[in-house]
């Protein structure tokens, strides 16, 4: 792999071990995969800080490069953890102890001490920091939703860069030059349309269901291209969050949001989405009874969400389950004083920092409903019994 | 005794005694805390052949983890290899070797004795 005289020195260690060690990882990935040479990023995104996930192996690494007094060298954002930074007990049904709590703490203190932005959310694209990226620039992003979120949408380009390598990536300000960095890979060739009559509405569910759906069909190492305008920004993070979930997609192109001209001779398949298969799946998954939990938020819930469940919950005087919606600090921070005073009044739990799936919680058994085919997707395997419902249905559900 | 070359993606020297292992995800499959594979054999100082990569992000973790409480295998060597295996390996300083055919490594027995060089594999039993 080419090398420039600056990323020399950085491996030889003129910058400390710290930087040369971060750096040998991104170089042995790179030719790993013949990359030919390093690119610089604008921005780092980390996922796998839960302790929960990467437990003492990974707080012991994190800290050893802390303590060397190493910074990043790009603006960096870090992924939500297993419980609410502020409420601790916030989670319903779920203890988080002691030695959870020091572990996790200290893999935050770590990653504040080199210049992280603990924003704790698996959504850093609603961030203002995120949102001022310039389109076309590379970053490297760790978590999968906002990977696709990231490449499709706002038009900036990741890799999935999984486990430690976004921190390396932080701690060196680059990544390889491979896959989506490279626009002429951003170029789809397989069509996806959806046949359904004009008025099958496609929701956040069935469009994690059509994620699905596309995972398995598409054997392309090309972006799928869907010959689909989607002008909803909620139904796009859930349409991501399943491709990532579901399979490895890093990236979707979608007909008037991805900003990127489509050849349509390049095109070679199209392959067809009949609606009646996703409604065979939508049915499939559909809640029988009264769900013990109903859980909103996985991406994590945006202001709009949080508003329109709130609106949904004002004409119910009792409500059966307990509703759990995960987002933000940042987005808690807009919701109106009368939306957290609405939800506050119907006991829903509105967590910051928190992502289900990474959090001690769940047990086998438990009846969840969700919107979310990613949350779908993992707290299945935890052996919980998981239904998915649209916010829209909300109240059906309740009436259950 | 016989060579046979791949393609260094961690490179160094090692030697040791081979166990072999179809398939591995370092989270799950290997406890960091003593070595042990979830079959019983143990990996420290071994030098391990792995056929295909599984699995979880946290594998890197893990094999910094075993090399810091001191139960690494000395070198690994795979027929294909995936970036969180090269990330623990590159953090940790293992020697790892890839690009080798599969029917090439079913050759390898646990207890062969083995060097590693840069990128070549001598094994000395064959």
């Amino acid at each position: 792999m080419y090398l420039t005289k600056e990323e020399e020195k950085m491996l030889n260690g003129d910058y400390g071990w710290a930087v040369s060690k971060a750096l040998k990882v991104i170089v042995s990935i790179g030719e790993s995969l013949n990359a030919e040479k390093l690119i610089n990023i604008s921005h780092a995104h980390i996922s796998g800080v839960s302790y929960g996930n990467i437990g003492d192996p990974g707080r012991k690494l994190i800290k050893e490069f802390a303590d060397s007094g190493v910074k990043f060298s790009v603006k960096t954002t870090v992924n939500p953890i297993g419980y609410d930074t502020i409420d601790y007990d916030a989670i319903p049904l779920t203890k988080i102890d002691r030695n959870y709590l020091k572990g996790q703490e200290d893999i935050l203190m770590s990653l504040k001490k080199m210049g992280a932005n603990l924003s704790l959310s698996c959504t850093p694209y609603y961030l203002p920091e995120v949102i001022d990226i310039k389109e076309g620039s590379s970053v490297a992003w760790g978590e999968s939703n906002a990977v696709v979120y990231g490449n499709s949408v706002l038009g900036i380009k990741t890799n999935r860069e999984g486990g430690p390598i976004s921190l390396m990536a932080a701690i060196t300000g680059k990544t390889y030059y491979y896959g989506l960095h490279i626009d002429e890979n951003r170029i789809p060739s397989i069509r996806y349309i959806i046949r359904r009559p004009d008025d099958y509405e496609l929701n956040e569910v069935r469009i994690g269901i059509i994620g699905e759906i596309i995972s398995k069909a598409h054997n392309d190492e090309r972006p799928p291209y869907l010959d689909e305008y989607i002008s909803n920004e909620t139904i796009i993070k859930e349409l991501s969050a399943s491709l990532g979930a579901a399979g490895n997609i890093a990236m979707i192109v979608i007909k008037g949001v991805t900003k990127q001209k489509i050849d349509e001779n390049k095109l070679k398949e199209t392959f067809t989405i009949d609606y009646k298969d996703i409604k065979t799946r939508e049915d499939e998954l559909m809640p029988s009874k009264t769900p013990d939990i109903i859980y909103f938020g996985c991406p994590h819930a945006n202001k709009d969400e949080i508003e329109k469940i709130a609106n949904q919950l004002k004409e119910f005087e009792k409500i059966n389950s307990q509703i759990i919606i995960t987002t933000s600090r940042e987005q808690i921070s807009k919701v109106s004083k009368e939306t957290l005073s609405i939800l506050k009044e119907k006991n829903v739990k509105l967590i910051g920092d928190t992502c289900l799936i990474v959090s001690p919680f769940g047990y086998r058994g438990l009846n969840i409903a969700t919107n979310s085919y990613k949350a779908y997707f993992y707290l299945s395997k935890k052996g919980i019994n998981v239904s998915l419902i649209s916010i829209n249905n909300l109240k059906e559900v309740l009436k259950l | 005794m016989r060579e046979i070359t791949g393609r260094a993606l961690i490179k160094g020297e090692a030697e040791g005694e081979a166990l072999v292992i179809q398939e591995i995800s370092f989270y799950g499959d290997i406890n960091p805390n003593n070595g042990n594979l979830v079959d019983g054999r143990n990996v420290k100082d071994k030098i391990l052949v792995a056929y295909k990569p599984r699995g979880s992000t946290v594998g890197s973790y893990i094999i910094y983890a075993l090399k810091e409480n001191g139960f690494a295998p000395k070198a690994i060597i795979m027929a294909k290899s995936e970036p969180i295996i090269i990330a623990g390996c590159a953090l940790s300083n293992i020697p790892l070797i890839d690009n080798i055919d599969i029917n090439v490594l079913k050759d390898i027995k646990d207890g062969d004795k083995i060097i590693v060089k840069g990128n070549k594999i001598i094994l000395l039993d064959k």
